[in-house]
């Protein structure tokens, strides 16, 4: 039998109300959850038998729920799905080695929700604009080379294709700094990937203090009204998925 | 996150969900592939690896190249050498990904929290 890891938590209640707490939560698969602590930073773990079960997504939303249920009483830090360790004993020295990393970015999350924010473009509609607008920059060949062949040509289209990417990446970087420009009042912590797929040119994280929790959602819904080409999706709040800044070895 | 979204967690959205639908499929998928390992597609998981890390390498060389013939410090016979064999790594790419059944964008990594390889 394993340990299950779900997250680390600021247990700065006591031990036996920390276990209160975990009672009336179950782990994954009914399993029994339960806290190691360390100087006031616990970790919420269960029994689980890998073999036993199939892991999939099922498994996966139930460990998540686990997390979300927790994150509605406590300040932790998500771990991520699948991460077994053999016994409590291993667990408390991974606590104890790696307790001021954890102090640290217990305290960056504490009283912070995190919100995500998908926003989509036309990228038929919107690509065709700057590269029309980069086509205006015409590329020629003779800036180049004095003859044409096919590998000059195949060249050409290289870099024609090359200043069409930089183009849409500056587009994507002036849009992350409009929202940053426009969040400024809020100061949430941010974290921006640019172009998952074609159509997701931004999928963006913020970690928002709770008490500004409705004003980041009126001023990210003001920023949609100014933004009539582009598609929102927000979502949250979610325990800090995105802001879990240590690896465990 | 996406896989446990539900509904309560939508506080705006403007955006049909098909896209976010492929976004999920896409997880998914990298999940499955993960959980499935087993002896017998060992090697295209293999073959997937390695052909992923020569299309960066190759891409990589590709802007590189890009970027010195537009900085205008190669001769005229240089910027044709360049261009044929480009191109010619390009098409021996396409040959080994018809191959191994595999398509641009199975030549990607997921790593994590800092994004996809490319």
């Amino acid at each position: 039998m394993e340990k299950i890891i779900y997250a680390i938590v600021a247990s700065n209640r006591s031990h036996a109300k920390l276990g209160d707490l975990m009672k009336g939560i179950q782990g994954i698969s009914g399993s029994t959850l339960y806290a190691l602590s360390f100087k006031g930073i616990s970790v919420a773990v269960s029994d689980f038998t890998p073999s036993k079960f199939t892991i999939n997504k099922g498994l996966a939303i139930d460990f998540a729920r686990v997390i979300e249920e927790l994150s509605q009483s406590v300040t932790l830090l998500p771990v991520r799905f699948g991460t077994f360790l053999k016994s409590d004993e291993i667990i408390n020295q991974l606590l104890i080695n790696h307790y001021d990393s954890f102090l640290k970015n217990l305290h960056q999350v504490e009283n912070k929700y995190e919100f995500g924010l998908k926003v989509l473009w036309d990228y038929e509609k919107c690509s065709e604009e700057i590269r029309v607008k980069v086509a205006s920059e015409e590329v020629k060949a003779a800036d180049y080379f004095s003859t044409s062949t096919v590998y000059t040509n195949y060249l050409l289209e290289k870099i024609k294709k090359n200043r069409l990417e930089d183009a849409l990446l500056k587009h994507i970087e002036q849009l992350i700094e409009e929202v940053s420009r426009h969040l400024a009042q809020i100061n949430p912590d941010c974290k921006f990937k640019k172009m998952v797929t074609n159509n997701i040119i931004l999928d963006a994280f913020f970690l928002v203090k709770k008490n500004k929790k409705d004003e980041f959602i009126k001023a990210i819904e003001a920023l949609k009204q100014q933004q009539a080409d582009l598609q929102f999706l927000l979502t949250g709040p979610w325990p800090p998925y995105s802001f879990v800044d240590i690896a465990i070895d | 996150m996406i896989l446990a979204m539900n509904e309560n967690k939508i506080l705006l959205n403007s955006a049909p969900m098909d896209e976010f639908e492929k976004a999920i499929e896409k997880i998914e998928n990298t999940a499955t592939s993960r959980i499935n390992a087993t002896p017998d597609n060992a090697s295209h998981g293999l073959a997937k690896l390695v052909l992923t890390l020569i299309e960066l390498i190759r891409k990589l060389v590709e802007k590189q190249a890009i970027r010195r013939v537009e900085g205008g410090s190669l001769s005229e016979d240089e910027i044709e050498r360049l261009g044929e064999t480009l191109m010619k790594l390009e098409m021996k790419m396409e040959d080994l990904k018809k191959t191994f059944n595999l398509t641009d964008e199975d030549l990607n990594l997921d790593l994590g929290p800092l994004g996809d390889l490319m």
